[in-house]
């Protein structure tokens, strides 16, 4: 691993990010809330100055082996730039009076699309920083990566690691043979269902700035919305629908949305077993979720409450329609177990991804059928293609790391106070970037009431979960350090 | 007449057996150690590349009639018929052994002057695929479409076809059987033929008398799964357990020895369950339980082990098995050691070229009973003379088995008549082809 490239692009990706800071400045100018807008500023001109720093470090060679990026680098990178990221993110909170650890976990929730809040009184800040909360949802949906790749020239080649170690799911999926279009369409998709969204809220009867914020938390199935008590506050059934809709597509793969508007062709969601998989699981999910609170939701309202609450969990957005932390055990039983599935690769979602489990559960098949038939050969399928036992056993490894995360992080949190339901439920949504838990870290609670180091915890846990466990491990491998070096000249460097 | 043929293999050697005595054969192939099998033959034998034009030349390739490329390699064969058609304008038959090359809805190589793409192993899968779908026949095809059905059985004691002569059983209306082998004797049955245990017959139908006819000849056989193993996942393996899978009916499981060709199949078919193991191997062959199966199919690139898998089947108790046979000298050979069904892909292309370069306007759409009988499609003469089909004296050892007319199959009865123009189906014994083909394309007398 050649240390200054991995800083040299990390400073390109964090000094463009800076000037993600001038949306808010310009809605806190207008507001007239220059507290906020020096904030903001003071942001920007701390992210811009370190990410210039940082790209100018590595000197020429640096500079010149970008495009020959080999893949560890691409996953330190990509690692480096969410953590910090998430920590010049949450300067603006700071700003407005939350600690280090809160505004980082506020931050890291926000870009990581988890949408679990510190939160505690809604009325201290400004419209500005709700705008700024929603805008990291939105840019940590499609992965800030991704959207840099697209745009920046510098990382036309090397970007294509960049690309594969940010993205979620199994597969190496592009609609474009070159990896820079492959992002523009992608985040041109995104952007579109985006504007879609805000207009169709808009005729709800959502006021304009609530519907943005609203909407960037759908369609990066994040959840931050500006109302405490989430769409509940709204009483509004017509957005409710709406974004019920965008959130499913949120959580369905974006590159087959992609494909399947770009040829016309609607056979393409048809023929896709992941997306059959998952409206199958929402469906199943949907009808059990309605017999257990039927008792407990007025029948005007069951039917479109569990299908969203079912879809805001699923696709790990974290929304709520009603406090469903007053729901009975059973119906949280549903909800903790769908926690565990996620939305499709390639998704805005996060969580384990449901191809994971198609793939997994098929493997467990192939293996059952092995013991009747020792010498026959079971490779596992998708969509009638074989899937290589690489990826198969990647699929079992994030499994065991993600179970074995989700454990280890839970009882930290349970050993540092927090009851058994609250440990399991906040564990489970922040990694798997759902957002609110049960209990104390419920839908209408927040998460500033664990214990500090819990905070510190969870904080973590969303960004492994981002960016899928396996990124971050292997970054922390010795193995990936032990050949590290700064110089990014000599062998290996593009000439 | 000047044949040129390209590739002195198997199909090369036993064309220009056939040819040589009454055509002028040139062979052209690279490999000058085949030239022993042809010395024996009168044929001009050549040594150089089919894909070159100068060879090409010295073979006569401008005054020939019919250009035969089969050589082993796909691409070579296309490029020689290509070259061969810029030179010359002989009618080109090209042997291909993949998919690609089979003429799909572009029809994309007439442009490289190819009259007729021949793919043997998927026409052996394709008939393969016709006996084993057909409980208790022997052999099966499908003619005009699908709108014609024969079948082959061997009648079993107590058949109720034994029960009294011809003229009297009563057989499905739609259906009628061509002919009869006892023995090694092979003819056409008439009114008084009584049908003997042990007997061969083949029947011609509509796909509806046949179904009845199958429900006469083996009233006993289940209606439930069938169950299918193929071993040998070569092209024909691949191919068949492709068309078996299209049969919701078919539990299927295919043994390839080799793992590597195993992933292959393995990824390509969807409900077969592919088996890494030696089809010759008795205690793999036990382990799983094949004989279970109620069809076992060997289509191994080798016919000892084939032979020998076969065998192994039979001694498990296994009620029918189809063999692929390389060598079309050992057709014979495997079915009297007990082999129910023996098909050699390279004799049914050979047959069919045969058939085309000497058979004039009619088409041979089966080969029978190793070459002894066959099925030609032919449009019957505008000088014939309409009349009742008991009226017409058609050649011994020869009849009429459908009439093709304005898009149906009848099956003709004593009353039906032969109309000029009609296309028709003819059943005949090897012997009587030309005859019958002489007879429908004069004026019937």
């Amino acid at each position: 691993m050649r240390l200054s490239l991995v800083v040299h692009v990390t400073g390109i990706v964090v000094r463009v990010f800076g000037l993600m800071f001038l949306a808010p400045l310009a809605l806190a100018l207008a507001d007239g809330d220059y507290r906020d807008a020096w904030g903001f500023t003071l942001s920007l001109a701390l992210i811009v100055a370190v990410g210039h720093l940082m790209r100018g470090a590595g000197g020429r060679a640096a500079e010149d082996a970008v495009e020959s990026m080999r893949r560890v680098e691409g996953l330190a990178v990509v690692s480096a730039t969410w953590l910090l990221i998430a920590g010049f993110s949450g300067i603006p909170y700071m700003w407005n009076g939350l600690g280090p650890i809160d505004a980082t976990f506020e931050a890291m929730s926000g870009l990581t699309t988890t949408g679990a809040t510190v939160f505690r009184d809604f009325s201290l800040y400004g419209r500005s920083v709700f705008f700024w909360r929603a805008m990291t949802n939105w840019l940590g949906g499609m992965g800030v990566i991704a959207l840099f790749v697209a745009v920046l020239p510098r990382l036309a080649i090397g970007g294509r690691e960049l690309f594969f170690a940010e993205a979620s799911g199994p597969d190496d999926e592009k609609v474009a043979p070159k990896i820079r279009r492959t992002a523009a369409l992608l985040w041109r998709l995104y952007a579109v269902l985006t504007l879609l969204q805000i207009i169709a809220l808009v005729l709800t009867g959502m006021p304009l700035f609530d519907s943005v914020c609203n909407t960037f938390g759908t369609i990066a199935a994040a959840g931050f919305s500006p109302h405490p008590l989430s769409i509940a506050g709204y009483q509004n059934p017509a957005a409710e629908w709406v974004i019920i809709v965008f959130m499913f597509l949120a959580g369905a793969n974006f590159a087959l949305q992609y494909r399947a508007l770009a040829r016309r062709d609607w056979r393409i969601f048809a023929d896709d077993e992941e997306l059959r998989a998952y409206a199958g699981v929402v469906a199943i999910a949907t009808i059990v979720l309605v017999i257990a609170i039927r008792t407990s939701v007025g029948s005007g309202d069951l039917f479109r409450t569990a299908l969203f609450q079912v879809l805001s969990i699923i696709t790990t957005t974290g929304f709520a329609s009603v406090d469903f932390n007053l729901w009975n055990d059973q119906a949280k039983a549903v909800l903790l177990g769908l926690m565990f599935i996620g939305g499709c690769a390639g998704s805005a979602a996060g969580g384990p991804k449901v191809v994971r489990h198609l793939l997994l559960a098929r493997f467990t098949l192939q293996e059952l059928r092995r013991s009747l038939h020792p010498r026959a050969i079971l490779p596992v399928k998708l969509g009638g293609r074989v899937v290589p036992a690489p990826i198969m056993q990647g699929v079992i490894v994030f499994f065991l790391f993600y179970m074995l995360t989700f454990a280890v992080c839970s009882v930290i949190v349970i050993l540092l106070g927090a009851d058994l339901v609250t440990g399991i439920s906040a564990t489970a949504a922040t990694l798997g970037n759902v957002g609110p838990g049960f209990n104390l870290v419920g839908p209408m609670a927040n998460f500033a009431d664990l214990h500090p180091i819990s905070r510190i915890v969870l904080t973590l846990a969303m960004w492994i979960g981002r960016l899928e466990v396996i990124t971050v491990l292997v970054i922390l491998r010795p193995e990936a350090w032990r050949a590290g070096r700064w110089s990014a000249a000599g062998p290996g460097a593009a000439t | 007449m000047r044949i040129v043929i390209v590739g002195g293999g198997q199909i090369g050697s036993a064309l220009a057996r056939t040819l040589a005595p009454d055509h002028e054969v040139v062979v052209v192939d690279h490999d000058r150690t085949v030239a022993d099998v042809f010395s024996a033959l009168d044929v001009e034998f050549i040594v150089g590349s089919g894909t070159n034009e100068e060879v090409l030349g010295r073979a006569g390739i401008d005054s020939a009639q019919f250009f035969v490329a089969c050589t082993g390699l796909d691409e070579v064969n296309i490029v020689a018929c290509a070259i061969a058609n810029r030179i010359g304008s002989p009618e080109t038959i090209c042997l291909v052994s993949r998919a690609d090359f089979v003429p799909g809805s572009h029809g994309h190589l007439e442009q490289f002057g190819i009259d007729r793409v021949l793919w043997p192993e998927a026409q052996l899968a394709a008939d393969i695929e016709q006996v084993v779908s057909a409980p208790g026949a022997i052999d099966a095809e499908v003619f005009a479409g699908g709108g014609i059905r024969l079948l082959e059985y061997k009648l079993e004691a107590g058949s109720p076809l034994t029960s009294a002569p011809l003229g009297k059983l009563r057989l499905p209306r739609g259906a009628l059987i061509a002919a009869v082998k006892r023995g090694a004797r092979l003819f056409v049955p008439r009114g008084a033929t009584e049908l003997a245990v042990g007997d061969k017959i083949i029947i011609m139908g509509t796909p509806e008398a046949m179904k009845e006819v199958e429900g006469i000849v083996n009233p006993s056989y289940g209606r439930g799964r069938m169950r299918v193993t193929i071993i040998g996942g070569g092209d024909v393996g691949l191919q068949l357990a492709e068309r078996l899978e299209q049969c919701a009916t078919v539990d299927l499981r295919i043994m390839e020895r080799d793992p590597g060709r195993g992933e292959i199949l393995a990824a390509r078919l969807t409900r077969t369950l592919v088996l890494n193991g030696d089809g010759t191997d008795l205690e793999f062959l036990e382990s799983e339980n094949v004989g279970q199966s109620d069809v076992l199919v060997c289509v191994i690139d080798n016919d000892e082990r084939n032979l020998l898998a076969s065998l192994l089947g039979r001694q498990l108790g296994v009620p029918k098995i189809v063999t692929r046979v390389g060598r079309p000298n050992n057709l014979r050979l495997f079915e009297r050691v007990g082999i129910d069904v023996a098909l050699s892909a390279r004799g049914a292309a050979v047959a069919s070229i045969l058939h085309q370069i000497t058979g004039g306007t009619s088409r041979l759409l089966a080969v029978l009973e190793h070459g002894e009988a066959r099925v030609l499609e032919l449009t019957v003469s505008k000088d014939f003379v309409a009349k009742p089909l008991k009226g017409i004296g058609t050649p011994e050892d020869a009849i009429v088995g459908a009439i093709l007319r304005d898009g149906g199959a009848i099956v003709p009865r004593g009353d039906d008549r032969i109309e000029p123009g009609d296309r028709i189906l003819v059943f005949s014994t090897g012997a009587a082809a030309g005859r019958v083909q002489a007879y429908f394309s004069g004026t019937g007398n």
